[in-house]
């Protein structure tokens, strides 16, 4: 087994709001180990954003405390990467640029940094776009920049917030693959959240269910995984086994309907 | 291939349709030249202007006078407002005096400021100063306070300190906001220098048409009017518009055309 990377004991949080306290999440325990991809599927507002920015760094836990790699979490860091559901890549670099923005943060060497650039704008499907601005570029194409900047920064762990729900259904399909591949290639800690229970399944070693707000995690589910790499959706969709935990999952999250 | 002749010449348009309507009804109605002057005297009075050779000291010394005011207040303006967008508590001390100082406009000023400065270069400066200032520090605040805060966090989860936030959003972030004021106080610039230019200097566009209005020189009035609009329109095209087209527009934050 492999060893704790991030953990969240006792967490709560509450906005401050002019009538009072307003309570964001319920009491929330969790564990991501190193390497793990885990998804967590809520209903809107239960505090599934509000649990990852405290995870990234941008809002102090009202309640309990976050570690990661057992230090305990106080601001963002670049060993904690973000892709956000609105998007965050910069208008005002072209596609390297923004690719290359968290190694030039980090120092790194030109030549190094390039390679690295190249390797990703490959690894996304963004060749020939490379000096293209964000408008220039579709939705989707300016989704896969936003993993890629992330990615590129090579943080332990990768914080995603409904990345794809802004993309057209299509497109989608094609960018859960692509990150899939990604996630199985670099071995990453990825902590991934959805309101969409497919993609959490799909997507996921392990699915965690939220209840409606103030949000807690009410199931944990695995999901087998067999052979290397990622899933594919036509053996996805045709694997009875994933079937039945896609299931599973939408009756938990049908329950905490609002 | 003509439908962009067409294109590139419709800014010249509204010239003609104005020295068309001043022609017909100059024509028409016959009006004494110290009331409305015709277009062959305004011509005349440029041409003997520039010939006699006052007019290029004149226009060499408003320029001069103007972009140093309008550097000074587009420096100040921006830092005054970047500090202020950066740090809520001085926004708080700074809005009510900005709000205060910018309701008083230079000519009152004027007598007090001409016994603390003397009649020279500093009063001209003051005066442009005083508008180009406020207009600058309002627009540079806004556009800080608008730039999307999810960009400032991207930035933070790459691991970028504060600095580097500033220089690779907050700056370009604003930059739409900060042209936009540039733009403007470019504009207000001009009129608080005529002001100036009356009172406090003996050269000058100002000065040129002080002297014209001594004498109910109608003609040298227009001419000189129509010498700032166009001035004001070519700083404006080689100044302003390549940085635009260079930044904000490169970058999709703004438009050239809508709805063409």
């Amino acid at each position: 087994m492999s060893a704790d990377k991030i953990v969240v004991s006792g967490f709560r949080h509450f906005f401050q709001s002019d009538s009072g306290p307003v309570q964001a999440t319920g009491q929330i325990d969790l564990t991501i180990r190193e390497g793990e991809v885990v998804t967590l599927v809520g209903p809107s507002g239960c505090g599934k954003t509000t649990l990852l920015k405290a995870i990234a760094g941008f809002i102090a836990p009202t309640e309990g405390e976050i570690r990661c790699d057992g230090r305990l979490v106080r601001a963002p860091g670049r060993d904690r990467g973000v892709v956000f559901q609105e998007l965050a890549i910069l208008p005002w670099r072209t596609v390297r640029r923004n690719i290359a923005h968290g190694l030039e943060i980090a120092r790194v060497a030109k030549a190094e940094r390039d390679k690295t650039v190249e390797r990703l704008i490959g690894l996304m499907g963004l060749v020939g776009f490379e000096d293209r601005y964000p408008h220039e570029l579709s939705g989707g194409m300016r989704q896969r920049v936003a993993v890629a900047r992330t990615w590129a920064a090579d943080p332990d762990v990768i914080l995603m917030d409904e990345p794809f729900a802004a993309v057209d259904a299509m497109t989608r399909l094609t960018l859960q693959e692509e990150l899939g591949r990604l996630c199985a290639t670099t071995r990453k800690t990825v902590f991934f959240i959805t309101h969409s229970v497919e993609e959490a399944v799909f997507l996921g070693d392990r699915v965690l269910v939220m209840t409606r707000r103030p949000g807690t995690i009410k199931a944990t589910l695995d999901v087998p995984r067999h052979g290397k790499g990622g899933r594919d959706w036509d053996s996805f969709t045709g694997d009875p086994e994933m079937r039945a935990i896609s299931e599973q999952v939408m009756h938990l999250v049908h329950a905490e309907r609002v | 291939m003509i439908g962009r002749l067409v294109w590139r010449l419709l800014p010249a348009a509204p010239a003609l349709v104005v020295l068309a309507a001043w022609f017909v009804y100059w024509t028409i109605v016959q009006p004494p030249p110290s009331v409305i002057p015709s277009i062959p005297d305004v011509v005349r009075t440029g041409i003997e202007l520039a010939i006699g050779g006052r007019l290029l000291g004149d226009i060499v010394s408003s320029m001069g006078r103007l972009l140093g005011g309008v550097a000074v207040g587009v420096a100040t303006g921006l830092i005054a407002g970047f500090i202020a967008g950066l740090c809520r508590p001085i926004a708080t001390f700074l809005n009510p005096l900005v709000v205060f100082f910018n309701a008083i406009s230079g000519i009152v000023w004027l007598p007090l400021v001409i016994g603390w400065l003397g009649i020279g270069h500093a009063l001209a400066t003051f005066l442009i100063w005083n508008t180009v200032f406020f207009i600058v520090f309002q627009n540079t605040v806004l556009g800080i306070q608008l730039v999307p805060e999810v960009l400032e966090h991207g930035v933070r989860a790459l691991g970028g300190g504060r600095w580097e936030t500033i220089r690779s959003v907050t700056l370009p972030g604003a930059l739409p906001y900060i042209l936009s004021g540039v733009r403007s106080g470019l504009g207000f610039g001009w009129r608080a220098l005529i002001a100036a230019e009356l009172v406090g200097a003996t050269t000058g566009l100002g000065q040129l048409i002080f002297s014209g209005s001594e004498y109910h020189r109608a003609d040298i009035i227009i001419f000189g009017a129509l010498l700032i609009g166009a001035i004001a329109m070519v700083m404006d095209r080689w100044l302003l518009a390549p940085i635009e087209r260079r930044t904000v527009v490169r970058w999709g934050l703004v438009a050239t055309s809508r709805g063409r």
